[in-house]
């Protein structure tokens, strides 16, 4: 469910208007080193997947259970993602902590909550969808903070950002709410990650209620967040178009 | 006087002849009277379209403002007195706790109705719980001078999900019919009481002190010092010590309790707390210039 919406929300790459009163400082040269080097990492990373995941398919001659074949990479991948939560929280990448740290974390929730834990839906084809959907949508995302930090981005990786999301995003949404589904009996079967009274802490947990409250709660914040790249979209390409009409 | 629209800039009011020595509440009451359902309460006056929120008490003329003044007003939206927001916030956990001690009929299932816990804990625990809330309302009418008077109205319903919702999820577990006692019985529960007792006069202490700093309707800060009150002392090593005792209360429920919603909320308790209690320690040294250095916000020596 996370879009790329994290560092999206500053449609100017970070470069700040100086007429605020207050500066905000960039990264320094040492940080700017590290962050392109992730961003070149995870890209890669990325493209590791993409690759695995075409490669299985020529080689099995069908799209179902390719999740086996890319399985390491993408939790290797996604889980790195978590830094970018401790690149907030230094300061160095402009973007909201709290923002970035739910985007991930939902991420990292479903690689290794959902379709780890739960073997079953391993090879169910709504995986596909989902793994599909983050792999273009990474791909691009880390592209795209590569050649902002570089300050050279090409209008084609600023538009793909800002608009593929359009078909991607609601794809990966319902790749994981249909992962999340399938779970469901399952856990319901095998109790899993769940605690009953009585027990000397006093403590009760139910998976299974507490994935369905998580698929409840896609219904308020994908829209929130899916209306909230399309603004930035029409601000950040709009802009374009003008400082394009102005040369 | 002129004031506009912060965000669209039109005129809202001109306001002729005003006294040069007149201040902001003044203003804001003769912009009421212009837009009566902007109460002064809910106008945000300022100098800067995107600046900070202009006090009551600054007089005009030493504002840096020309012949006319030029103000930009921003709605608040509806507000609400602090008084009536912790009334509100209080009265909810008290009440919610006793749908579950007397297990009301819809919670635990039809024949638990009305039973009663055969663990004394239980009935100890809703005491103190009870004794917590009334203690605050009591503090909320008689003991607190609130320096704000209002708060958005939005944010009642954040903070009353947030007390409340807590309030029933933990007496959920503490009077559940298969609620476990502490594992080491009477001594956990009476050292859990006695640290309880404590915080609780302590937290209470430290209201009275900081409430006489402040005599009625004034607005000026002072520093708190320890009084005779051997409680008070902690003002030695902490600036907010009502935050200090209030942790060690909700610490004191946990251990009696054993239960692990409570400590949750006693975790959650302890942030939110040491962020107000960072915020309130950087004003006091922001604000004077001889505070204790001795001093460290929450906790003696450490946070």
């Amino acid at each position: 469910m996370a879009a790329s919406g994290s560092g999206g929300s500053r449609a100017d790459n970070g470069y700040g208007s100086q007429q605020q009163p207050r500066r905000r400082k960039g990264p320094g040269a040492l940080a700017t080193a590290y962050l392109v080097i992730y961003n070149v990492v995870m890209t890669a990373g990325w493209l590791v997947i993409a690759v695995g995941l075409v490669r299985a398919y020529l080689a099995k001659g069908s799209y179902h259970n390719l999740y086996y074949s890319i399985e390491k990479p993408l939790k290797f991948f996604q889980t790195g993602a978590l830094l970018e939560i401790l690149h907030c929280a230094l300061g160095i990448v402009p973007s909201s902590v709290v923002l970035t740290a739910f985007q991930v974390m939902s991420r990292v929730f479903l690689t290794w909550a959902v379709t780890h834990s739960v073997k079953e839906v391993q090879t169910e084809d709504s995986v596909l969808l989902f793994v599909v959907a983050w792999t273009i949508t990474e791909i691009i995302r880390y592209s795209f903070y590569t050649f902002s930090l570089l300050n050279h981005l090409p209008y084609l990786i600023k538009w793909a950002r800002y608009t593929l999301f359009i078909i991607l995003y609601p794809m990966g949404v319902s790749g994981e709410l249909l992962t999340i589904y399938a779970a469901l009996p399952f856990v319901r079967q095998s109790g899993l990650y769940s605690i009953s009274l009585p027990n000397k802490y006093n403590f009760s947990f139910d998976y299974y209620t507490f994935l369905i409250l998580v698929m409840i709660s896609y219904i308020p914040i994908f829209p929130q967040l899916y209306f909230h790249m399309l603004h930035q979209r029409r601000k950040v390409l709009s802009h374009t178009e003008e400082h394009k009409k102005s040369e | 006087v002129e004031i506009l629209d912060w965000k669209t800039k039109k005129q809202l009011c001109f306001l002729d002849k005003v006294e040069p020595n007149a201040t902001i509440r003044e203003i804001r009451l003769m912009f009421h009277k212009f837009y009566p359902q902007w109460y002064p309460a809910r106008q945000s006056i300022k100098l800067d379209p995107k600046g900070k929120s202009l006090k009551d008490e600054e007089i005009l003329q030493h504002l840096p403002v020309g012949t006319t003044a030029t103000f930009y007003f921003k709605d608040l939206g509806p507000q609400i007195g602090w008084t009536m927001v912790f009334l509100i916030e209080y009265t909810g956990p008290l009440f919610i706790y006793f749908l579950f001690y007397f297990r009301m009929p819809f919670v635990y299932g039809l024949d638990e109705s009305f039973t009663s816990s055969p663990h004394p804990v239980v009935n100890l625990a809703c005491i103190c719980h009870s004794f917590h809330y009334i203690k605050r309302l009591i503090e909320t009418v008689f003991v607190h001078r609130f320096s704000h008077g209002t708060m958005p109205l939005r944010n009642i319903v954040k903070n009353c999900l947030y007390y409340w919702g807590f309030a029933a999820w933990l007496a959920y577990y503490i009077n559940h019919p298969l609620y476990t006692p502490p594992s080491y019985g009477k001594k956990q529960i009476n050292f859990a009481v006695v640290m309880f007792l404590l915080c609780e006069a302590g937290n209470f202490s430290i209201h009275v002190a900081l409430s006489d700093l402040r005599r009625k309707g004034s607005k000026i800060r002072k520093i708190p010092y320890p009084t005779k009150n051997p409680f008070t002392w902690l003002f030695f090593f902490v600036s907010c010590p009502n935050y200090t005792y209030e942790v060690g209360t909700w610490i004191s429920f946990t251990i009696m309790t054993q239960c692990v919603p409570v400590g949750l909320f006693t975790f959650l308790c302890f942030i939110q707390m040491t962020i107000w209690a960072k915020d309130k320690h950087c004003t006091y040294l922001r604000e004077f210039k001889d505070y204790p250095s001795l001093r460290m916000p929450i906790i003696p020596f450490l946070l």
